[in-house]
């Protein structure tokens, strides 16, 4: 069986199953992180319930999706699948790096997030919110002006010695459609559901960057008469927390996961250490690059460059060139 | 009153919990509800940590913040059947 060496969330994975989903481990060969193992299909008689079920045991997580496969992650550094009979890949994978990732990070007392990051002179920053509130869309935006991104759809904040650390991760992101129409179709990619995916290549970050602040993207009632232009709001006390909780990815998973206790401090710590802030935007989406121009106004006056963050970037620029 | 002294009372499990400055952040998972307590709820849900009675919490607080028996029952009263119709508090 052919072994996959991948760097993602700070882990060396080892996969027996080939993913392109995630970018390639370039450092020594050492030992894993964390090891995929793709165990040979289920038969159809195996017990599968009709639904999709879900159990979080201290340091055991089982997902079981009807028509896909069962999976297992077991003390933050094993994920076993069994897939079920005639399961495309794609749709095993596509779990994998969804729901199946994001209760290993909970295993591992990492605090994932639920929406995009992109690299920026001033640090790495954060877009979350409701669904259709268009992170991965301002993330794609971003990427379009020639940011690098740092992920999309998970964002890991760990809170290491050098402070607050986001955690790169998947090779690809998923953009709606109609964000595609207007930025251009590009050169490769496919559709899933009713998501465009595009492989990142050279305008993807690999590596972990000091977290700045999270952006809370709002879309504003176009009616709204105080709401002509979009805005940034820092928030204080409590409304941070409840902010970084209420976008958590699959909260749910938190529960019985023996590092509660733990992720609960971090939100604290990243409560504090970190600027969390309402974006407020008009529905239009044609306005996605009036809000870069925006954000980058915004940081400029509120952040200070972290020379290592600009250097890299220019690094980046140069090797594009 | 609701609550009769030897009243037991105790957080409901499964809620999380975190400080920041000088609240309590609570999250019910279930509900997707988030509550922050400061001042003198953050010391009430503090004590609440282990089971008491109702008389025991009165007596607690009294300590703590130099009111009346009578006027700290009274005040806490409406508190407390705020945290229990929240779903955040046991009342047997």
């Amino acid at each position: 069986m052919s072994l996959h060496t991948y760097w993602a969330y700070g882990l060396c994975i080892h996969a027996d199953l080939d993913c392109p989903e995630l970018p390639p481990y370039t450092g020594n060969s050492g030992s894993p992180d964390v090891t995929i193992h793709l165990l040979p299909a289920l038969p159809t008689a195996s017990d599968i319930p009709e639904n999709r079920a879900c159990e979080v045991q201290p340091g055991i997580f089982r997902l079981t999706v009807p028509g896909v496969a069962r999976y297992r992650v077991e003390e933050g550094s094993r994920i076993i699948i069994e897939p079920l009979p005639d399961a495309p890949i794609e749709t095993v994978r596509l779990f994998l790096f969804g729901s199946v990732m994001g209760a290993l990070l909970y295993q591992r007392g990492l605090f994932p997030l639920h929406g995009s990051a992109v690299e920026t002179p001033w640090g790495a920053m954060i877009f979350v919110g409701v669904q259709g509130a268009g992170k991965s869309t301002l993330a794609a935006q971003f990427h379009h002006r020639g940011y690098r991104l740092l992920s999309d759809d998970v964002c890991a904040v760990a809170s290491t010695a050098e402070g607050l650390q986001i955690l790169p991760a998947l090779a690809k992101f998923r953009i709606c459609t109609d964000a595609f129409e207007r930025l251009g179709a590009p050169q490769e990619g496919h559709f899933e559901v009713d998501k465009y995916v595009v492989p990142m290549g050279a305008g993807y970050c690999p590596h972990s960057l000091p977290l700045r602040a999270i952006h809370v993207l709002q879309i504003v009632d176009a009616m709204t008469p105080e709401c002509v232009a979009p805005a940034f709001q820092m928030l204080s006390g409590f409304d941070r927390v409840q902010r970084l909780l209420e976008n958590l990815y699959r909260p749910q998973y938190l529960k019985g996961q023996q590092t509660q206790a733990m992720l609960m401090r971090l939100a604290a710590v990243i409560a504090r250490k970190a600027i969390v802030a309402v974006v407020t935007r008009r529905p239009n989406p044609c306005e996605a690059d009036e809000l870069v121009d925006f954000l980058e106004s915004v940081w400029a006056d509120h952040f200070d460059i972290i020379p290592s963050a600009e250097q890299n970037m220019a690094i980046h620029a140069e090797a594009k060139i | 009153m609701r609550f009769a002294p030897d009243t037991r009372l105790s957080r409901v499990q499964d809620l999380l919990a975190t400080e920041l400055d000088q609240e309590t952040v609570l999250m019910s998972i279930d509900a997707g509800a988030y509550y922050g307590l400061g001042g003198a709820a953050q010391s009430i849900w503090t004590i609440l940590e282990v089971p008491v009675t109702f008389s025991e919490l009165v007596d607690r607080l009294v300590k703590e913040y130099r009111v009346s028996p009578q006027t700290c029952a009274t005040d806490l009263e409406p508190f407390l059947l705020k945290l229990e119709q929240e779903g955040l508090l046991r009342v047997e």
